[in-house]
């Protein structure tokens, strides 16, 4: 079960970074503080940081070094344009899948005018992508 | 970097980020560097804001919410470790992987006896050659010899001859000797020159497999 958490866990943390990141550029620990003044979800801090050189490695987030006014520099995250994008299109997708999930657990509805059709077609495709 | 941390915590810091180095040593140094200061900036940021009064108790707080070293650096060592060891174990395992194919375990010794038998046929093989081509030079040079002295003194080794000189009258015995023992000595000279090839021939041979090997493991390579 733990390892289903940490699954589900990778792919929304990238997204809600993503999702910080769009209109201010925060540094690693700045950025740990804004998502969990949000929620409180028990991040291991130490985490976000693969998250973050991946995503600079695939392009979507750029880095630079500032000057603190005390203590050392820090280094501050922003979105690419790339990653402008790329947080659209994958929220975009992630609000219709988390629709999906919730909607999923109600009793199936009385075959109804195209709505359900809709569905299974949504979880075919979910499923041929695995 | 100016801070403010007591000596302590100091050395807290320190042996941390000791340990975070130990697991980036695959990564080339221009990243490590930029990840140690990284996360050194976290702990910095992180400690200041802390509520904790104990300075220690402080830094304990910072490095249990960070996380241990190994989960800082997550997917960041796995893809250059991965390639890394990629890189230096294929040939390794294919090299493996022809001699348990060749000289597989439940096979080994069967195997390992076969080829031992074969060279030893061999090197008696080419042992007895060289007896056979030595006697021959050194008997018909002999018997040469003592047939030339025999045409002047008839009665030299007259018990030990056996030959033609027992058939034949004098001195028809004793030429007919000289030539078979010249046909002799020209058959071991023979032998002789024609051993460097027979025994280039021979090694060929034994050296086959082996060069079968070497030329399919290049090729793999």
């Amino acid at each position: 079960m733990e390892n289903k958490i940490k699954q589900l866990r990778k792919g929304i943390l990238e997204l809600a970074i993503l999702g910080s990141l769009e209109n201010e550029s925060l540094y690693g620990f700045s950025l740990i503080k804004k998502l969990a003044s949000y929620q409180d979800i028990n991040l291991t801090e130490g985490t976000i940081y693969p998250i973050l050189s991946r995503l600079s490695k695939e392009g979507l987030v750029k880095s630079e070094w500032r000057e603190s006014h005390q203590g050392p520099p820090r280094k501050y995250y922003s979105l690419s344009q790339a990653g402008q994008k790329a947080y659209q299109i994958l929220s975009e997708e992630f609000k219709r899948l988390s629709g999906l999930v919730y909607q999923s657990s109600q009793p199936s509805p009385e075959i109804m005018d195209g709505k359900k059709e809709k569905t299974i077609s949504i979880k075919k495709g979910s499923k041929n992508g695995q | 970097m100016a801070n403010n941390f007591s000596e302590t915590v100091q050395k807290i810091v320190n042996n941390y980020l000791d340990r975070l180095k130990s697991h980036l040593k695959g990564l080339p140094e221009p990243d490590r560097k930029e990840l140690v200061k990284e996360v050194y900036s976290h702990i910095y940021e992180s400690y200041a804001q802390d509520p904790s009064e104990d300075g220690v108790e402080r830094i304990f707080n910072v490095l249990s919410r960070l996380g241990e070293p190994h989960e800082v650096v997550a997917s960041r060592v796995s893809t250059s470790m991965v390639d890394m060891g990629k890189k230096r174990k294929l040939p390794f395992y294919i090299l493996a992987g022809v001699m348990i194919g060749l000289f597989g375990l439940p096979l080994g010794v069967g195997v390992f006896s076969l080829f031992l038998g074969l060279a030893v046929t061999l090197f008696a093989l080419v042992i007895c050659y060289y007896a056979m081509a030595v006697s021959f030079v050194l008997g018909g040079w002999a018997t040469m010899i003592v047939s030339i002295i025999r045409l002047f003194y008839q009665d030299f080794l007259l018990d030990y001859v056996q030959g033609f000189e027992k058939l034949f009258d004098y001195p028809t015995g004793e030429i007919l000797t000289i030539a078979s023992s010249l046909v002799l000595l020209a058959i071991g000279i023979l032998m002789l020159w024609a051993s460097k090839h027979i025994l280039r021939g021979f090694k060929f041979l034994i050296l086959l497999p082996f060069e079968k090997i070497k030329k399919a493991r290049e090729h793999r390579k």
